[in-house]
């Protein structure tokens, strides 16, 4: 009887022009991930859930990914937790997602400590995990086969901004003041060997505590060495705090580099922070291609890219997530992963390749603020704006 | 003595400052309810915010902002007492201690996770500042030097206060002895309440100054709440002064820490000095004995 009701049951689909694998096909395809909505992070990630909820409505309302495996395309669905931006929250969270929710493939947590808890999940599970706001070369040296990263190596953060120091030729010295973090101090000490090696001399790098309010101490010693570019490697809020107490004490060398100069940082000091240099993934205008991708995704979530520079990240992340599942043609991990790390794609920030223990090779551009607007100043085939050097002194 | 010494006592000191006004609200409301209020941070930041809302939305200056932000904060402090503190008043001091920990750390936690979530801008900074000063190669920041100013006349005013009017006296004969009080009719309960409004208020205006000069996040309350009873610690309970001056000692102590001995050495004075205070002189620089 039960035999006879499926003959119909299929003869009828295949009457009706249902292909006969997209009887057995998932509902949806499963995306998990954490957020940072609370905790120390959320100030910097907040509300990003609105973000990849924006990209899954953009690529549902087409009618979702296309798996060739089923004939037919599924939504895309995400489950989100709150991570409070605690290694062990996210752990946990990770870990429900592989066995309780059983996700199909996991974007990984925002900043490297995170990610490096996080990841775990995916490699124990054997499901493919995307991280993406995680450069540090900790979380890739672990010999991990389901992981791979949309971004390059924190080391090489800046490497495009030495090439342009190294190719202009004007500044001879500088100075680092470092915040003690893992990325600022990962791109740190990258950034003393492509200095060097792009012929500067380095004069000081201080280290210094990341709940440091004042720089009275610092800014004093950096007047007597006097050096050409003083290379801020933080995150925002202590470069804020650097950049508004240099021009309090008329701090005033050649040029200032900011690893991270976002809206915000230009919002809190104003005309101070006028031809900063900094790194941006994307500035509206460079000539990377097809980005409208962005537009879309930061206007339906309503986020500014200024605000959250990294968001662009994010949205290249989801390119290689629904490129990797479209190329393997089916939801099966291992062949989601293989495919995850054979891609060569062009992504909204260039192009994605990843290295053999997978960090990818999406990396920044060297921009300066100029009256208030981000210019993307190297290399000159993508940028915006000409290299203002040396930079008015503050007054 | 070096022109670099000079700017470094005169950078001290205008961080020391700022420390100070921060303190001063905690001071109290250590001094006066025997609460330990851990919320004290968050509510500097909530002042902050304020003022930044103030600044950016009105464009009132973030000095009269400070001022402005006074009687909010105290309608808050009193609404937070009478729904959250008062029903433990009543309990054995070191009870309360201890039950006043817990209501405060849960409350700032609240109050840290409430406001990331519904305050979106990443971290709060403003772009107001006024030109520098220069005396003999010494670089003075004309906005630290004025909330400097500021900041004495809040205290002298504060002491005034405290020292003059009624309420003040009820104020420090309370820090002097809860009992004795009581016993002379002071009404305990509502002058606590004024006290702790007194308290959340100052600590409000004191974020107004922050924001000004530094970056604020939704998280920063608890860790400048630590720094800030160092301060008291050092500068002695309930005493004003004491919490002007430990601020100014802190505040030099750790710039000139971080220039002869190393940034990384910096945090760590205020522990120093802080075990320092309590194996010297355990009430404080300016406390009362009891």
């Amino acid at each position: 009887m039960k035999k006879r009701a499926l003959f119909i049951c299929l003869v009828a689909g295949l009457l009706m022009g249902i292909p006969i694998a997209a009887i057995g096909a998932p509902d949806a395809i499963h995306i998990g991930a954490t957020v940072s909505q609370t905790g120390h992070f959320s100030s910097e990630i907040g509300p990003f859930k609105r973000l990849m909820n924006a990209w899954a409505d953009l690529v549902n309302e087409k009618g979702g990914i296309m798996v060739k495996e089923y004939g037919k395309k599924l939504p895309v669905k995400f489950t989100i937790y709150d991570d409070r931006s605690d290694q062990a929250t996210v752990k946990k969270y990770y870990e429900r997602l592989a066995t309780v929710d059983k996700v199909n493939l996991m974007l990984g947590p925002y900043s490297s400590p995170l990610t490096f808890a996080a990841s775990t999940a995916g490699e124990n599970h054997q499901i493919p995990f995307i991280a993406i706001c995680a450069n540090s070369p900790k979380i890739y040296t672990r010999g991990f086969n389901w992981l791979v990263g949309v971004i390059d190596l924190g080391p090489r953060y800046t490497y495009r901004y030495w090439e342009m120091i190294q190719k202009v030729g004007k500044a001879k010295s500088v100075s680092f003041v470092v915040e003690d973090t893992i990325h600022p101090l990962s791109v740190f000490k990258g950034s003393k060997k492509l200095a060097e090696a792009a012929g500067l001399k380095v004069l000081t790098s201080d280290v210094v505590p990341s709940k440091t309010r004042d720089f009275t101490p610092i800014i004093t010693k950096l007047k007597k060495e006097n050096p050409d570019i003083i290379y801020v490697s933080s995150n925002i809020p202590f470069a804020i705090n650097f950049m508004k107490q240099a021009k309090e004490m008329k701090l005033n060398p050649k040029e200032y580099h900011c690893i991270h100069h976002s809206g915000i940082f230009r919002d809190a000091l104003g005309s101070a922070a006028n031809d900063v240099i900094g790194q941006s993934y994307w500035v509206e205008g460079m000539k990377l291609g097809d980005t409208q991708l962005i537009n879309d995704v930061l206007k339906r979530a309503k986020i500014s890219e200024p605000m959250y520079p990294w968001s662009p990240a994010y949205v290249a992340a989801f390119q290689i997530l629904q490129r990797s599942i479209e190329n393997a043609g089916t939801l099966d991990n291992k062949k989601v992963m293989d495919n995850l790390k054979k891609l060569k794609m062009e992504t909204v920030l260039g192009e994605e390749v990843f290295a053999k223990t997978g960090y990818g090779s999406l990396n920044t551009y060297p921009s300066q603020i100029q009256g208030g607007v981000y210019k993307v100043i190297y290399p000159p085939s993508v940028a915006t704006g000409k290299y203002v050097y040396p930079r008015p002194p503050f007054k | 003595m070096s022109a670099d010494f000079i700017q470094l006592l005169v950078g001290g000191i205008l961080l020391g400052g700022i420390y100070g006004l921060a303190a001063f609200g905690l001071s109290i409301t250590f001094g006066v309810l025997n609460v330990l209020n851990l919320a004290h941070g968050e509510f500097l930041m909530l002042g902050s915010l304020l003022s930044y809302g103030i600044f950016v939305g009105l464009g009132i200056n973030p000095f009269i902002a400070a001022i402005l932000v006074i009687p909010v904060f105290m309608l808050l402090g009193l609404g937070f007492y009478l729904l959250l503190l008062k029903p433990i008043m009543d309990r054995p001091p070191h009870e309360l201690l201890v039950a006043s920990i817990l209501v405060t750390l849960g409350a700032s936690l609240f109050i840290e996770d409430v406001t990331a979530f519904f305050w979106e801008r990443p971290v709060t900074g403003i772009s107001y500042s006024l030109p520098p000063m220069e005396l003999a190669g010494v670089v003075i920041s004309s906005t630290r030097l004025l909330i400097l100013f500021f900041i004495f006349a809040l205290a002298g005013g504060m002491q005034f206060y405290l020292k003059k009017t009624y309420i003040g006296k009820s104020i420090r004969a309370i820090v002097q002895g809860r009992e004795g009080a009581k016993v002379v009719g002071i009404p305990i309960s509502r002058v606590s309440a004024l006290a702790f409004s007194i308290g959340m208020a100052l600590a409000a205006s004191a974020g107004a100054f922050y924001v000004t000069l530094f970056t604020v996040t939704p998280v920063m309350g608890i860790p400048l709440t630590i720094k800030y009873l160092c301060v008291v610690v050092l500068g002695g309970l309930g005493s004003i002064v004491g919490s002007v001056f430990g601020g100014l000692i802190l505040g030099v102590a750790e710039t000139l820490t971080a220039y002869y001995c190393g940034a990384e050495w910096s945090p760590t004075i205020a522990f120093i000095l802080l075990i320092l205070i309590l194996i010297i002189k355990p009430e404080g620089l300016f406390g009362a004995k009891k």
